[in-house]
């Protein structure tokens, strides 16, 4: 989609004299990689700020904790594409951490008892999907009503206020595991990053996705499975809610209705942060996943400089606030008017 | 007679460009007291850009504009509206929930003493303004409750409320039934005497002709004729938009009634749609029609009348009550848009923008979404595939696109439907419902509207005309007269007269 959107620009560009052309290459440039400008430019600050950030044992505790909030902003990802929010993905994440535990507690091994709690957050999917399309309910209330109603099922069939842990090769397949120098939980994200990219951009699927957030009735017009679509997009979420809480579950050896509280809204902030609306039809997965690596490393160097947490939300909350104004309010093309990259435009309001 | 203090608004060398078009150049235009002044153009020739500048939306990126010779630069529209610019556009910008009197005094609600909304006052404020339109309703009751005619007086009163020394119009009548088009005119007629200067943009010829003293036409961002209408013809008006003759064309013969031409002309025996005893539980109860193969099939009436109700039931796109769709003689009885696709039913909606297409995906994306599975393997699209057929039929129906990647929602209404055209003819469906399938379509792409769906029915295609527009009813095999919801009248092409009036006699 991206791409496709560029290309058009490249040539309506065309039809414009050179040095106008150049103008707008570097405003197209500008708004397309600003993201990993500000990435990079998050990666220089803490390298600045504190001489701990760039040690290997720094960046392994981001990326740690990443994998699991941009598991759940890769399904939030698909869910907004389509013009749709899901609120319940802390708690299917929480729910999966003690479907796990519980199922290992009685003894299933790690392969079957992750099948068990991928297979559960899938029904709770379908269920979220269901309310949301043959109900008729508003994504907004029907994912908030599975949140509450999650956690209150989480912690009662937990029955104690958590369940330990203690099968290691479940521990090592979802945390401590390795491959080709990858510590797992970034391996499991990294495919999971790959695999929603190649869908979003290259699959049917994915281009219905974008129809359907794009203009839903044009999309049921020209025969598209809406609801299918729908309810397909909503399970996917869930899963790798659920997914996530594998992770979480094996980094914390244990299973409780109070992990992942919040988490929810962190996905959807790196969601908007990567430049998706909440309208629908825009976006991609993989800048849904720098967004969360943007916010993490935040959070990550006003730790390392000691800022204390209350002043932390505040510094977190405006920098989703400019992200989400940089990438899809149009700043990036006001803020070079204002520069002096688009003279052109800029010369006749003022 | 008249002279340089009777014009209250002056355009002097008004230049705008957008990347890669430029909107408008160096225009030159004056508006009088007093008068109805025309302005036409096809889409895209910069007419609504020029309303934006004018209503204060735009900037001009050069010239200057002249309120009553003083020279102005509108910050933003509040700002043009206290200079005594108001604007009426296409759609009605009411909130249907709202009160009359509520609308009318929008954002500047009378108050009381207290700063409270002072509600007797209000409602006096809102009859008066009505009263000078020439309307006389319950300013308590919501505007949903009224019909288009007695909104769009609405919304006049609205504009007139705020102190008007000129008033834009853009295509004001494009939802109004054609009577009340009359009394709509009287109403601008008297502004008009009242010293309003009115600005008046639209399509149709018979509009401006009748109500306007002068037009103005632009042509691709410039000001190419300025005709007086009492010493001009209606195919002058068109000559100069289109920059070439139309002579004998369809769309000349359609906008200025001259002669009917019939775009089907290979209707067979064959019976390929039938509707049976079909209700929608609303609008339409026990309506039965057969569409035959190579034929062109009208549904006309006044807007509102039930002919789109009927096209959507066509096309699947409305929910049934009772009775049965039959396919080539089979009850296939769809029951949604999909449905009817593989039954080889296409459909041209009436409302392209929030029904017709993807804005921001691209022509080809847009064209190729009713039959992905054809341009895809193991669930992967082959986007070479896809883009050669788009392009392919981009130049057959000679869209005129920068390419076929462009965003769908940046081309113009002609253009954009030919591509939802495209659509159909990709999935080589054999029923197309068009629903007023050349609404805002400017006029030499219909005239390839036209022509497209002549060659659709030539090569066997059933095609269904859903269509307010007399010069479209009078251009099918057979026309079904539509009244409140009820087919009052089927006449061959045969029984209709150039001027349509066996069709309108049964309008009412």
């Amino acid at each position: 989609m991206i791409n496709d959107r560029n290309g058009m620009l490249d040539e309506e560009t065309e039809l414009t004299a050179e040095p106008v052309r150049k103008q707008w290459a570097v405003l197209r440039l500008l708004s397309r990689s600003y993201l990993m400008l500000v990435l990079l430019a998050m990666i220089i600050i803490g390298n600045l700020v504190s001489p701990d950030f760039l040690t290997s044992r720094n960046a392994l505790n981001v990326l740690t904790f990443s994998s699991i909030i941009a598991l759940l902003a890769v399904g939030q990802f698909f869910v907004v594409l389509t013009g749709g929010i899901d609120l319940s993905v802390g708690a299917v994440l929480a729910l999966a951490t003690v479907v796990a535990a519980l199922t290992m507690q009685a003894g299933l091994g790690a392969g079957e008892a992750a099948g068990i709690t991928l297979a559960v957050c899938a029904v709770v999917g379908l269920l979220t999907g269901g309310l949301i399309v043959y109900l008729g309910i508003p994504p907004f209330i029907a994912t908030l009503a599975m949140m509450t109603a999650i956690q209150g099922f989480s912690y009662i069939i937990q029955s104690t206020s958590l369940i330990y842990i203690e099968n290691q090769t479940f521990v090592n397949i979802f945390s401590e595991g390795s491959l080709l120098g990858l510590r797992s939980p970034v391996l499991i994200f990294v495919t999971v990053t790959i695999i929603a990219a190649i869908v979003a951009r290259y699959t049917v699927f994915g281009r219905q996705l974008y129809a359907i957030g794009g203009n839903r009735e044009a999309a049921r017009l020209s025969g598209l499975p809406v609801n299918r679509n729908l309810m397909v997009t909503y399970t996917i979420s869930t899963v790798l809610a659920g997914l996530a809480g594998l992770l979480a579950a094996a980094q914390l050896y244990q299973g409780s209705s109070l992990i992942g509280r919040g988490y929810e809204l962190d996905a959807i902030a790196a969601v908007v942060v990567g430049g998706a609306t909440l309208m629908g039809g825009r976006g991609d997965p993989i800048a849904a996943v720098v967004g969360v690596f943007i916010l993490s490393i935040i959070v990550n160097i006003m730790n390392l400089v000691g800022i204390s947490s209350e002043p932390q939300l505040v510094i977190k909350g405006v920098v989703i606030l400019l992200a989400v104004y940089l990438s899809s309010a149009g700043g990036v093309t006001q803020l070079a008017r204002v520069f002096g990259f688009g003279s052109r435009s800029g010369s006749s309001g003022t | 007679m008249q002279s340089v203090q009777d014009v209250v608004l002056g355009l002097e060398g008004v230049s705008k460009r957008y990347p890669g078009v430029q909107a408008l150049e160096n225009i030159n235009l004056e508006f009088r007291k007093g008068t109805i002044h025309g302005l036409a153009g096809q889409n895209g020739a910069g007419k609504s850009t020029l309303v934006k500048i004018i209503a204060g939306a735009e900037t001009p990126d050069s010239g200057r504009l002249l309120v009553s010779g003083e020279p102005i630069a509108f910050q933003n529209p509040n700002h043009a509206q206290s200079a005594g610019v108001q604007t009426i556009y296409q759609e009605l910008s009411l909130v249907p929930q709202l009160s009359v009197a509520e609308n009318i005094t929008l954002g500047a609600p009378p108050r009381n003493a207290v700063g409270l909304v002072d509600w007797a006052e209000m409602n006096v404020i809102a009859e008066q303004a009505l009263e000078r339109v020439g309307f006389k309703l319950n300013v308590t009751r919501a505007v949903s409750d009224y019909s288009v005619a007695e909104q769009q007086a609405v919304e006049l009163a609205k504009a007139l409320r705020k102190d008007a020394k000129i008033l834009l119009l853009d295509e004001p009548t494009s939802a109004l039934p054609q009577p009340d088009v009359k009394r709509f005119f009287e109403v601008l007629r008297k502004l008009a005497d009242d010293g309003v200067a009115l600005v008046y943009i639209s399509h149709r010829m018979d509009e401006i002709f009748s109500i306007c003293s002068e037009v103005s036409v632009l042509r691709d961002g410039r000001h190419v004729a300025s005709l007086n209408t009492s010493e001009s013809r209606p195919a002058d008006v068109i000559h100069a938009m289109v920059g070439e003759s139309l002579e004998g064309s369809l769309a000349k013969a359609a906008l200025t009634g001259e002669k009917s031409v019939k775009i089907g002309s290979n209707c067979t025996e064959q019976v390929f749609l039938s509707l049976r005893n079909v209700s929608d539980g609303g609008k339409l109860s026990d309506i039965s029609v057969d569409v035959h193969s190579g034929e062109v099939l009208g549904i006309s009436g006044l807007l509102g009348s039930g002919q789109s109700e009927l096209a959507q039931i066509f096309a699947g796109a409305r929910e049934r009550q009772s009775g049965d769709i039959l396919v080539d003689g089979r009850n296939v009885t769809y029951r949604s848009p999909s449905e009817a696709i593989l039954c080889g039913v296409g459909y041209l909606p009436q409302d392209r923008k929030s029904h017709g297409f993807v804005p921001e995906m691209s022509v080809a994306q847009n064209i190729t979404l009713a039959n992905l599975s054809g341009f895809s393997r193991l669930g992967f699209i082959r986007e070479g595939a896809e883009k050669e057929r788009a392009g392919g039929l981009a130049k057959r129906l000679a869209m005129r696109i920068s390419g076929i990647d462009q965003a769908m929602g940046t081309l113009s209404g002609g253009t954009q439907q030919k591509a939802i055209l495209a659509r159909w003819l990709v999935r080589s469906s054999r029923a197309l419902i068009c629903d007023e399938p050349t609404r805002g379509v400017d006029v030499e792409a219909k005239e390839e509207v036209y022509e497209l769906l002549r060659d659709f029915a030539s090569n066997g295609g059933t095609v269904v005309i859903a269509s307010s527009e007399l010069s479209e009813a009078l251009m099918c095999d057979r026309v079904l007269v539509m009244a409140r919801g009820q087919i009052v009248a089927e006449l061959d092409h045969s029984e209709i007269d150039p001027d349509g009036h066996a069709i309108m006699k049964y309008y009412a």
